[in-house]
């Protein structure tokens, strides 16, 4: 074997660092969380979602549009899956009032409603997702039959990203009554609303 | 970084053609795996385009919306990781840099197809496939890379990331090993079946390196067996050829080719009918495509012998010998054959023929020269008497005598018998030769008024001489007798009268010839040529015209010696004489006679005197007429004569002391010949002369014919006053520049 003329190692060490770094680049842009804002610690009264009195009650904020809340929603579909009924769930559309309402009835519409115990809802300009304090889609909020906010937060672990996280978990045991691993995550997807205001990702909880 | 080179562990064990081929069939691998990761390339990278244009085309912010940057990332990103690996299998293929490149890329293409698909464990999937096709290189080096690069990415994202791998914001360092595990996990296998593959190629390159050997040894037996055969073909001249009459195809082997004058690409494309046609001579062509349709009709072999003509126009003699094959229905299928170049054997044959035509000749002439040499020395001895006798007593006669003419016819008749007996002698080329430096010019030009009497005035006689003509050496009587033969030969074809022409000039013959068995060597010749306008010749006349005894003239008017004598004499003078005619269109007799450069020798003055001697002379002669007549001779002229019947009878002569001048013996005696008896007399007498006589010598004196200086002889018959002129000129001491002149006597 002849040794590589030298050009050749340069050239090669060039590419495999800028393509490491286009990995490095997707890899962060993925883990970046989006903002969301106060979150109410007791159920606010006005607000076109009824508290269940029965069961504690989760609302998942979503932007029909964007393409990484299709993880959110499979999560949120397995979450339902594993509660055994024990959770009054809501989805709720963000939807601006100059968009028709086909705008929101898209794929994740249709895939929301097709998920059995979800009741789905449209945010017509976002009024909802302002009392909760949603501006992140995929923004997940759990309250107690008496009102009392018990997790808000993503469902998935990243951008678009299937897979085990630390916000289903904490939610499935919160409903099996046993301590969660965190009471808040970080909401990866789209920006809900617009809202210009920009708010810093919670600090994430995790369990160790 | 070159090429693959593989080096197994027990090198030595495995001989260099086997990894030679073991390592080609790998390159061919590697280059065939490079060009498929080439085109997979670009499929990917186009299907992670499309990936993310249809699953995330845009992103939005509330109502506004902007192109997600998934698909920038799949544009950008994916054709940097494209790049670099399908320029290299495009460029290099089968370098080793390639394939490693091509690993770290497969690697790098399934962390964003993950990336783009939101991290489904499916697309996990393809980490494992690309590993799987990766194993097509065989290099497990290429495995490791891409092993490498996998377990790199999910240490460092798991460092820094973990979320995003192990779906916790914290996890143990070595949870990287549990997905770095399942990829070890195929991997390893992977690196167990390229090993057993390698093995496998290993023992293919291994049966394969025998197979060459074998076939190595088998083409060089094949090779050597058919350089052989071509070697024995061109040997024996004996080409192969076969025709396959179906489709009309002709196939010949390299020595039928250059018996056929052919070159390899000359047959490519020409039926047998073409070759034949182009080669087979034209008076042969007919017979040998009756052979070939005969053999095609009835299957039987043929031989058939033929011409052949050569493009450089020689003419070759061939045999070809065939055999036709049938098919199953009896139809003729193919036809095989062989054909030898015979032209060698042929032209043996045809000199075998001559040189027995020449041997029945020769034994013909010699049995011919054995009678003519029997007859003449018998009629030459009774021929001296009658000569000797009628000369002397005509000398003592008076010129009045009423007898004196009969003996004068006498005299004449025995002077035409001892010619005709010459030219027995001279056609079986019996006679002694006594040759001089001649200028032929002055032999013609002496001639001239008795040729000019002797053709008569019908014939008109043209003599057309060389001024700077070269010398000859021969017998100036001799070459008298063969013009003046010609001449008579001329005058008869040119019965109701016409031209003679007699012609010299110097001739250089720059090519050998032959005629008549005869061979004229390449040199300077002298040439004498008698042409006439005759009735010339038939080709039949001409085969046979120097023959003794052969003769067109009527009964009585020809003896048939005439032009055998020519032959006989110019053969002797190592000269050649040719003939050229044609019927109506005249003769050319051309004589050619060796040049020389030695000067002329004078001729000897002819007198009719008779010198006297008192020397003291022994005569030897078995013939006691001829004996008495030469005593008497000589004792006329004043000489004191001693004679003996033999050579046994005159050495003891000589043994009991009496002195001799000269020694006068004939050459064929009984007992003891003349040369037997002077190889005697010499021991005795050193100092004695002598001369020879004879009327046929048998070749005692000189075997080819020609005496050599210092020896003195006189042909018989001979006058009293010859004998009494040569017998002066010895004791005088003047021999060796006399010459003897014969008297030209017209023979035909």
């Amino acid at each position: 074997m002849t040794k590589p003329p030298f050009i050749k190692v340069l050239a090669f060490t060039a590419w495999l660092l800028v393509a490491a770094g286009g990995i490095v680049i997707i890899a962060d842009y993925e883990s970046r969380a989006g903002r969301f804002g106060v979150t109410p610690e007791r159920w606010p009264s006005q607000n076109l979602i009824s508290l269940d009195p029965q069961h504690d009650t989760l609302v998942m904020f979503a932007h029909p549009q964007c393409p990484c809340t299709r993880a959110s929603m499979e999560e949120l579909n397995q979450l339902l899956a594993q509660s055994g009924g024990h959770v009054a769930a809501h989805v709720v559309f963000f939807r601006p009032a100059k968009f028709p309402a086909d705008w929101a009835h898209a794929d994740l519409w249709k895939t929301a409603s097709t998920i059995s115990g979800l009741a789905v809802h449209e945010d017509v300009d976002g009024p909802v997702a302002k009392h909760f304090g949603a501006q992140t889609s995929g923004f997940v909020v759990l309250y107690r039959p008496d009102g009392q906010l018990l997790f808000h937060g993503g469902i998935t672990d990243g951008r678009g990203h299937v897979g085990d996280n630390v916000g289903k978990d904490a939610i499935i045991s919160l409903l099996a009554g046993r301590e969660p691993s965190a009471t808040d995550t970080p909401v990866y997807g789209c920006s809900l609303t617009g809202d210009s205001c920009p708010m810093p990702a919670p600090k994430t909880t995790a369990a160790r | 970084m070159s090429a693959t080179s593989f080096k197994p562990s027990s090198d030595a064990a495995y001989p260099p053609r086997v990894l030679a081929l073991f390592n080609e069939q790998w390159q061919s691998i590697i280059r065939h795996t490079d060009r498929l990761f080439l085109w997979l390339m670009i499929i990917q990278w186009f299907f992670a385009v499309v990936l993310a244009v249809w699953i995330s085309p845009r992103t939005w912010n509330g109502p506004e919306s902007t192109i997600h940057p998934h698909v920038w990332i799949a544009i950008f990103l994916g054709a940097i990781i494209t790049s670099a690996p399908v320029v290299l299998a495009w460029r290099q293929p089968g370098k080793v840099l390639t394939r490693h490149t091509i690993a770290i890329a497969q690697m790098l293409m399934s962390a964003l197809l993950i990336h783009l698909t939101g991290g489904r464990i499916e697309t996990h999937f393809h980490v494992f496939g690309s590993l799987a096709i990766l194993a097509f290189y065989r290099d497990w080096p290429v495995l490791i890379s891409a092993s490498v690069v996998v377990y790199v990415d999910h240490l460092l994202r798991g460092f820094f990331i973990p979320q995003s791998v192990y779906g916790v914001v914290a996890a143990s360092y070595w949870r990287s090993f549990e997905h770095a595990g399942w990829v070890a996990f195929e991997v390893i296998f992977l690196l167990i079946a390229i090993r057993k593959s390698l093995q496998e190629m290993l023992a293919v390159a291994e049966r394969q390196a025998k197979l060459e050997e074998v076939n190595a040894t088998v083409e060089r037996a094949v090779a050597e067996r058919t350089a052989e055969l071509t070697q024995a073909q061109q040997i024996a001249k004996l080409g192969n050829w076969e025709w396959d009459i179906l489709q009309d195809k002709t196939s010949w082997s390299s020595e039928t080719q250059r018996i056929y004058g052919h070159q390899p690409d000359d047959f490519g494309g020409k039926t047998m009918q073409q070759c034949i046609d182009e080669r087979v001579h034209p008076d042969d062509l007919a017979r040998v495509r009756q052979v070939m349709a005969a053999a095609l009709k009835t299957g039987q072999p043929f031989v058939c012998e033929h011409r052949i003509c050569l493009p450089d126009g020689t003419e070759r003699v061939a045999v070809g010998r065939g055999e036709v094959l049938l098919n199953d229905r009896g139809e003729p299928m193919k036809m095989l054959g062989v054909v030898q170049d015979i032209t060698e054997a042929k032209r043996a044959q045809e000199a075998l023929r001559r040189s027995e035509e020449q041997l029945r000749q020769s034994q013909k002439m010699e049995a011919v020269g054995r009678l003519a040499g029997g007859v003449a020395h018998d009629f030459n001895n009774l021929l001296m008497v009658i000569n000797g006798y009628s000369a002397m007593t005509l000398q003592q006669m008076d010129a009045v005598d009423p007898l004196r003419k009969n003996l004068e016819e006498t005299l004449k008749a025995g002077e035409r018998a001892s010619a005709l007996t010459r030219q027995l002698l001279a056609f079986s080329r019996k006679q002694v030769l006594q040759p001089r430096v001649l200028d032929l010019n002055d032999v013609v030009g002496g001639m001239e008024k008795m040729l000019r009497r002797l053709i008569g005035e019908h014939v008109e006689l043209h003599t057309a001489f060389e001024t700077a003509l070269g010398h000859v050496k021969a017998d100036p009587g001799q070459i008298e007798q063969v013009i003046l033969n010609l001449a008579i030969n001329a005058r008869d074809a040119m019965p109701r009268g016409g031209r003679l022409t007699i012609r010299t000039s110097n001739v250089s013959v720059d090519q050998k010839t032959s005629f008549r068995n005869r061979e004229l060597n390449v040199g300077e010749y002298v040439m004498l040529s008698v042409t006439d306008s005759g009735i010339g010749m038939s080709e039949d006349v001409k085969a046979h015209l120097f023959e003794p005894f052969f003769t067109t003239k009527g009964v009585g008017k020809g003896t048939g010696l005439g032009l055998a004598t020519c032959y006989g004499i110019i053969a002797q003078s190592h000269g050649d004489i040719r003939v050229y005619s044609e019927p109506d269109q005249g003769t050319t007799f051309k004589i050619y006679l060796p040049r020389t450069n030695a000067p002329l020798e004078p001729p000897d003055p002819d007198a009719e005197s008779r010198p006297d001697g008192t020397e003291s002379l022994l005569v030897v002669e078995d013939d006691r007429t001829v004996r008495t007549m030469i005593v008497t001779a000589l004792e006329q002229c004043g000489y004191q004569i001693q004679e003996a019947g033999d050579g046994m009878e005159a050495l003891p002569l000589l043994e009991q002391g009496n002195s001799f001048d000269l020694l006068i013996t004939d050459v064929i005696m009984p007992r003891m010949s003349g040369k037997e008896l002077y190889d005697e007399v010499k021991k005795i007498s050193p100092g004695l002369k002598v001369l020879f006589i004879s009327g046929y010598t048998d070749d005692v004196l000189a075997p080819t014919g020609v005496l050599g200086k210092g020896i003195s002889f006189l042909e018989k018959p001979f006058s009293p006053a010859r004998l009494a002129r040569k017998v002066r000129e010895i004791l005088d001491g003047r021999e060796e520049k006399t010459s003897h002149r014969r008297k030209i006597v017209t023979a035909d």
